[in-house]
């Protein structure tokens, strides 16, 4: 709790994730406004156009809690402020858990900026409720998932710059299926891909409660990969805690 | 009197590289133990290992009755400065205090007041509320040496807590360091490569040379052990110096002799090897030439001479 405030006060009252937040609400702005007005985009039913909002606040969202996780144990290390850490009585895994922690508000502050945008774009329609439900269940689950691999990452690095690169490396992976041509994500094949991802499982699932209006269980096998992800990386992220080291690598 | 870090045939390895071989010391409490050695020779390593950084591949050691196999309760009763310490851009300096008595297990309003008082001692008080990054080199090592007390430990690591610092931020943590033993109670175990320091703070010593130790004792006895006098002052009546010069020129393991400048009687006699036969020959070669010896001082050794012998640096 303590590593963890401590972090909240870096992230938040440090400024850092204030900006990111509000380069997230100019980007949310910026969408909503095309959907909601352009002659182009318009043609969007307003469903599609409260499930592009909330894929993109989920994507978003999660990538900056998985820049702030991949900075916790790299970025100490490279600030030279590990080794008075670790010598303190906090175990190395409750250093992890309330960095963990603090690095997942980014995705909660991200969540809270996307509210208004939901509300404004699905107003009327009976869906932002459910719409927000489903974006922030799936959105946390997503944002544990990328964090704690994110954290991960960062354990074993040598340096920040490292940590970073390979994080948003594998994020990029992680969002490729999105981009695959309809034909490629057809097929047991590109449906064992979809699932298995819990980035693109998990805003399938979004748009079959939000666009498509099917209940919560008529679709939960596609959250079995997004808990999954949340569950395992989150505990790998907490028991590798143990072998972190002052220079990165296996503990020696 | 009971040691209060005692370490026994601790060695370190990294894959092939062994940085730590064969350590055994012990330090009773109050004393202040430096710990000399050459770029490379094991000293962060032998910290690392002690704070609990590091596991020890072989050998133990316990600091304060409590066993290497308990790190978490080893780390309750000790402060440790690392080498190079950063430290936070965001936080005042009673902020980081306050953080790191949080993280002793201190209340809020505990950690609040031993932040206080820790910058008060550190001699911080007016930039206690400033942020850390604006603080001079010296600032930031007084409040990194704060930090290090601020669970009142038993033990004090101190690796190289002068690192960069000019001669007034030197005696300003030095002196800090003095009082952890003198007023504390606590024991120091101090790396520094300040030797002359080390001479006049430190109790005890431990040189360490590829990672092994070269030697340990009290100052004097490092001093004497490694760099015995190789030279000698000797008082002989003005009108014997011409026969006390002829004597010793002839006695064995004597260099060179030569009157003192400035002081009648006085001669200055260099040994060609260490060691105090070389002194009792001396001696000898005079009473053999029946000249009376009025004063016979060896030259006392220094630390630094001793250092370089033994780590065979310089």
């Amino acid at each position: 709790m303590i590593v963890a405030g401590q972090e909240l006060r870096d992230h938040w009252l440090g400024g850092r994730a204030l900006g990111l937040t509000l380069a997230l609400s100019l980007l949310l702005s910026v969408v909503s406004y095309l959907v909601a007005t352009n002659q182009a985009l318009n043609y969007l039913e307003q469903r599609e156009s409260v499930n592009l909002t909330l894929q993109v606040a989920v994507a978003v969202g999660a990538l900056l809690a998985l820049l702030a996780a991949a900075d916790t144990i790299s970025g100490e290390r490279e600030r030279g402020t590990l080794e008075s850490l670790l010598v303190t009585p906090i175990s190395r895994q409750q250093l992890v858990a309330g960095k963990l922690a603090a690095a997942l508000s980014l995705w909660i502050g991200a969540f809270a900026v996307t509210v208004p945008y939901v509300w404004y774009l699905g107003r009327g329609i009976g869906v932002v409720s459910e719409a927000l439900a489903a974006g922030l269940v799936v959105g946390t689950l997503v944002a544990v998932f990328l964090a704690s691999l994110g954290v991960l990452i960062s354990s074993v690095s040598r340096s920040n710059r490292v940590s970073l690169s390979v994080s948003l490396l594998l994020l990029l992976v992680l969002f490729a299926p999105t981009q695959f041509p309809t034909s490629a994500q057809q097929g047991w094949l590109g449906d064992f891909l979809l699932r298995v991802n819990p980035l693109t499982a998990g805003e399938h699932y979004i748009g079959k409660i939000v666009v498509d209006s099917h209940a919560w269980s008529h679709d939960a096998s596609w959250l079995l990969s997004p808990v999954l992800g949340a569950a395992v990386f989150a505990a790998a992220a907490i028991a590798a805690a143990r072998s972190i080291s002052l220079h990165g690598g296996s503990r020696s | 009197m009971s040691a209060v870090v005692e370490a026994h045939g601790v060695r370190k390895e990294y894959a092939s590289l062994v940085a730590v071989e064969d350590l055994s010391f012990a330090v009773e409490a109050g004393e202040i133990l430096g710990v000399l050695g050459p770029n490379g020779a094991g000293k962060t390593t032998a910290i690392r290992v002690l704070t609990t950084i590091l596991s020890p591949t072989r050998g133990s050691f316990q600091v304060a009755r409590t066993p290497h196999t308990r790190p978490a309760e080893i780390r309750k009763i000790i402060g440790v400065l690392p080498e190079s310490a950063g430290y936070p851009e965001q936080q005042t300096g009673e902020e980081f205090l306050r953080f790191y008595g949080r993280l002793y297990g201190q209340s809020r309003a505990s950690a609040a007041a031993v932040a206080t008082a820790l910058l008060a001692e550190a001699g911080l008080t007016e930039r206690g509320h400033s942020l850390v990054t604006t603080y001079s080199r010296g600032m930031r090592q007084r409040l990194g040496l704060a930090r290090a007390l601020v669970n009142d430990p038993q033990v004090v690591f101190l690796d190289e807590p002068t690192l960069g610092l000019d001669p007034a931020g030197q005696r300003q943590v030095l002196a800090l360091v003095r009082g952890l033993a003198e007023e504390r109670g606590a024991t120091v175990l101090l790396s520094t490569h300040l030797h002359a320091e080390v001479e006049e703070l430190c109790t005890r010593v431990l040189i360490l040379n590829r990672g092994r130790v070269a030697a340990e004792g009290t100052v004097s006895e490092v001093a004497r052990m490694a760099a015995a006098p190789r030279s000698a002052r000797v008082r002989v009546r003005a009108e014997r110096v011409e026969d006390a010069l002829g004597a010793l020129v002839r006695a064995n393991g004597v260099e060179t002799v030569e009157r003192a400048d400035g002081q009648p009687g006085w001669l200055v006699v260099v040994f060609t090897s260490a060691g105090e036969e070389s002194g009792s020959a001396a001696l000898l070669a005079l009473a053999e030439a029946d000249v009376p010896v009025l004063a016979f001082e060896l030259e006392g050794a220094r630390l630094s001479d001793a250092f370089l012998a033994m780590t065979g640096a310089g």
